[in-house]
């Protein structure tokens, strides 16, 4: 088992202050990301890779403490970003989280490679990044544990496509306004509450369709 | 409801990708299995990210451009498909459903054999060493008392098992560190487990001592 060095202990991660530049918001970064995704935009690519690939490098360089292979890494992540920006989905986190589980991911596959094993898992069989069609619904299935309220939606809420549940969950658990969550999650107030009202009707449906 | 889970250190080391393939397999598991965990992971995520990529290096602005203009001019990466390709075993008349991330490398899963006291075992090669197996106990089997040189990492697939400490059932995640020694059974209902070890098992008792010169064959 290799295990990360001793220094780095892990509650650091937890309790560090958010990122000083809060002039590139998660928001920007992520309309960034949709106009890779939808206009291959080469703009758009050329600032998240400006704030992205230096970044990347810090802490390639902190991984590997070896230019070329930290180059490499780097190299890999925007290229990935740069392809596959349609897979981002500001619904399952922020930009900087993708990226950085991509890196996450590269760095793992190239470690691994070091060891010049034959055969070998790669990162993306442990944690899937970057697979097309990646059926959410079906991870879901196995969630077994539920607070009080999914409790009384039981199963039916785990059938809810994931845009619709994440709403759902916003509002109705962590009690938050529907401008809230279309604030955060950075998409209209209309499709917020058509999301709503499509979950709801489809979770009335189930219920009683099964009672 | 899942009571046992794996601890925070555990959590933020697998989001790190800093544990073995074969841990992380188990833990990913987990994962699928265990809403909370899950929730936590994306928290850790979030946290692990903000810091990782929160300071800046200097990057030339020549060498800056130049790989600007390479990414920019790349050919788009193979697409990759990651379904999982075994949606359930089946064992002794039975079956059981596999959650995805075990399901994604399905096809890693070898031959059932048997193992003594009702118990059988598949091993799922990872590394290239056999070191994580699903095993099978049958209702009423018994492992025999062992204790561990390295550590054990067990997660209930479907089913339930009793040691010496507790009762363990669907979802749980049992980590256990070395010189624990434990007897795991089981009672009325039968028992799936998907299970890690960094080293051989050691038994330590009766009869199953004579086992422990073939504790390498059965369970790594």
């Amino acid at each position: 088992m290799h295990v990360m060095p001793k220094s780095r202990v892990t509650r650091e991660y937890m309790s560090t202050s958010p990122s000083k530049t809060q002039e590139v918001t998660t928001e920007y970064l992520g309309k960034l990301l949709a106009d890779v995704a939808n206009t291959r935009s080469r703009r758009a690519f050329s600032e998240l890779f400006k704030h992205f690939a230096p970044r990347l490098q810090a802490f390639a360089t902190r991984q590997f403490g070896n230019e070329q292979t930290a180059m490499d890494l780097v190299q890999d992540t925007m290229t990935n970003v740069w392809h596959k920006a349609h897979l981002f989905s500001p619904e399952k986190g922020s930009p900087t989280t993708w990226i950085f589980t991509i890196a996450r991911n590269i760095r793992f596959d190239i470690l691994r490679k070091n060891k010049h094993r034959q055969n070998d898992v790669s990162a993306e069989d442990l944690w899937p990044v970057l697979s097309e069609e990646m059926s959410d619904s079906s991870e879901d299935n196995f969630a077994l544990d539920q607070n009080i309220l999914m409790q009384e939606i039981g199963e039916y809420y785990n059938v809810l496509p994931d845009a619709q549940r994440i709403v759902i969950e916003q509002i109705y658990i962590q009690g938050k306004s529907q401008q809230e969550v279309s604030d955060e999650l950075d998409i209209p107030l209309g499709t917020v509450k058509s999301r709503t009202r499509l979950a709801l009707q489809k979770l009335k449906e189930l219920i009683t369709a099964h009672d | 409801m899942i009571k046992f889970h794996p601890t925070e250190e555990l959590l933020v080391k697998y989001t790190q990708g800093e544990l073995d393939a074969s841990l992380c397999l188990v833990i990913g598991t987990h994962i699928d299995m265990c809403p909370v965990c899950a929730n936590t992971v994306k928290d850790i995520e979030e946290n692990v990210a903000a810091e990782m990529l929160n300071k800046s290096s200097r990057f030339a602005t020549a060498e800056m451009d130049n790989m600007l203009e390479q990414i920019m001019s790349s050919s788009a990466p193979q697409t990759v498909f990651r379904e999982p390709t075994l949606k359930e075993v089946s064992l002794e008349g039975k079956q059981f459903k596999v959650p995805p991330t075990l399901g994604r490398l399905g096809s890693r899963l070898g031959p059932w054999s048997k193992v003594p006291g009702s118990v059988w075992r598949a091993p799922v090669d990872i590394e290239g060493e056999q070191n994580i197996n699903l095993i099978y106990m049958a209702a009423g089997a018994a492992v025999p008392e062992h204790t561990h040189r390295g550590s054990e990492a067990t997660l209930v697939l479907n089913g339930s098992f009793a040691d010496e400490y507790d009762r363990y059932d669907d979802g749980d995640f049992i980590y256990l560190g070395d010189s624990h020694r434990h007897s795991p059974q089981t009672a009325q209902e039968d028992c799936l487990t998907l299970a890690w070890l960094d080293a051989p098992l050691q038994f330590t008792s009766g009869v199953a001592r004579l086992l422990n010169p073939f504790s390498s064959l059965f369970f790594r």
